[in-house]
């Protein structure tokens, strides 16, 4: 996946901003927190897995994602999130 | 500007919540604890554990097991053994097997959905968190009546049979019970109850002297040097003893004397100050349970006490309760729950014996609710609720 198709799109930008803010979520809440409905949030979070860059974890039927920090793209991600975060917070 | 005198040092140490480091007078029944879990420091996951704390109240039941939690940790952090103990109150999860599971799940999992599961499920899920993050868990459930109340016998069963179907697993869920007395057990079934009954730990009451020494320990950690006069302290442990050998009786009743003698600008706490305070001081068990309730149940009962406060009737009907509360939901700015919601309420609160609620009979047209404070003054609960949610 290219960097400009993760970036392209807003929800999944939020998804990423998430996952590095709090850690892991389940789906619902994923949705409910970047203010998109679940069958969009479930899109975006296949895409981001496909891509290497999240992970998840099954309970039954609850699905559980957080970053994939095994790989250097998703630190490389969490990295740009915290500095661009932590930017913001200086101004 | 006027500087204000305190005798206290460090109020915290007064607080319900404090644990001390070492419990004076349950030396015996903490090391017997610990040999009971011996095993999960030195062969951790070969074997599951059940005891029962059994004690009445203000005898150090949850002290005991709390601390204990935290040296057992202790110990197994210095080994390497990933160990956790997690305190669960029964009742202030509502007796709800579901919820006592949850709050276990969520101390590994912060986010962890709060609904979508059965309990069925939860237990598994559970067992698979605590497999996958390798880790056994002494899971404290404080208050057990409540849940054996509220699930009947099947939840303890569920609870301490959950690692049949894991032959050649390792045995991550251990249980320490903490109840008032054994009477509740009765109603589970026999192979449950034999389970439990293996390693039971009893507190007796304390004795005078012990709570005098308890109290004492206190004093020095919590007020300033010669603060306590000696008569004070015989004083309050003839209190706590006469309420059933309650040292939290005696150190409520302690906090609330310094708290008396400061309010009359005084730099030691008198016998006058127990007096005053303990007309004051009301039962513990409902404190307790007041405490863990949710904000619109205390607004309810806040509601309740006031409309029964100014009225000679020993019950209010549903419809006065609910007019109450509403009036109540005015002044703090709150959105009034319906009326299946606050039924439901008054339930719980009946449950944990804090309002008393019986069906109308002859007399009234209709059937409603009568609900009543048997149990405690309104005016002391009010005075209670209305400093607790900021109102005084």
């Amino acid at each position: 996946m290219m960097v400009e198709d993760v970036f392209s799109s807003k929800g999944r930008v939020k998804i990423l901003r998430l996952l590095v803010e709090i850690g892991e979520l389940n789906i619902s809440e994923i949705a409910r927190r970047a203010g998109l409905n679940y069958a969009t949030a479930n899109q975006h979070l296949g895409t981001l897995e496909s891509a290497g860059l999240i992970l998840h974890k099954s309970f039954g039927r609850i699905r559980i994602y957080r970053l994939n920090e095994n790989s250097p793209h998703a630190r490389a991600v969490k990295g740009l999130i915290e500095g661009w975060e932590q930017r913001l917070g200086e101004k | 500007m006027s500087t204000y005198f305190t005798v206290f040092t460090d109020e915290s140490k007064l607080d319900i919540n404090y644990i001390p480091t070492r419990l004076s007078h349950r030396e015996s029944q903490f090391n017997l604890l610990t040999k009971f879990f011996q095993f999960a420091v030195e062969s951790p996951g070969k074997m599951a554990q059940r005891v029962l704390i059994v004690g009445n109240v203000g005898t150090g039941k949850t002290a005991l097991a709390k601390l204990f939690g935290l040296k057992i940790m202790q110990t197994a952090q210095e080994k390497g053994i990933n160990l956790r103990y997690v305190h669960v109150n029964c009742r202030e999860r509502r007796g709800s097997l579901f919820m006592i599971l949850q709050q276990a799940i969520l101390e590994f999992y912060p986010n962890f959905p709060k609904r979508g599961y059965s309990s069925e499920e939860l237990l598994g899920m559970l067992l698979q968190v605590l497999d996958e993050q390798n880790v056994c868990v002494i899971l404290g459930l404080d208050e057990l009546e409540a849940l054996l109340k509220s699930e009947g016998a099947d939840a303890l069963y569920k609870l301490t049979r959950i690692h049949e179907g894991r032959l050649k697993e390792p045995q991550r869920l251990s249980i320490i019970g903490i109840l008032r007395n054994l009477e509740c057990l009765k109603a589970l079934d026999e192979s449950t109850r034999s389970t439990l009954q293996q390693n039971i730990i009893f507190l007796e009451e304390y004795s005078k002297s012990q709570l005098r020494d308890i109290l004492s320990t206190r004093v020095t950690l919590a007020f300033r040097l010669g603060a306590v006069l000696e008569e004070t302290l015989d004083q309050i442990a003839h209190l706590a003893e006469k309420e059933g050998g309650n040292a939290r009786y005696g150190i409520e009743l302690l906090w609330r004397a310094g708290k008396y003698a400061d309010a009359s600008n005084l730099h030691e706490v008198p016998p006058e100050c127990v007096r005053r305070a303990s007309s004051n001081v009301y039962p513990t068990v409902q404190k307790d349970a007041v405490l863990s309730l949710g904000l619109h149940e205390k607004l309810f009962l806040l509601g309740l006490a006031r409309r029964l406060k100014h009225t000679t009737q020993a019950y209010l009907t549903m419809g006065e309760a609910e007019e109450a509360y509403r009036i109540v939901c005015e002044e703090c700015g709150e959105k009034p729950r319906r009326h299946t919601q606050l039924w439901k309420y008054v339930n719980n609160l009946s449950s944990a014996d804090v309002v008393e609620s019986k069906v109308s009979s002859d007399g009234l047209r209709g059937k409603t609710t009568l609900i009543g404070l048997p149990y405690v003054s309104a005016e002391e609960l009010e005075r209670e609720l209305s400093r607790g949610l900021g109102l005084q």
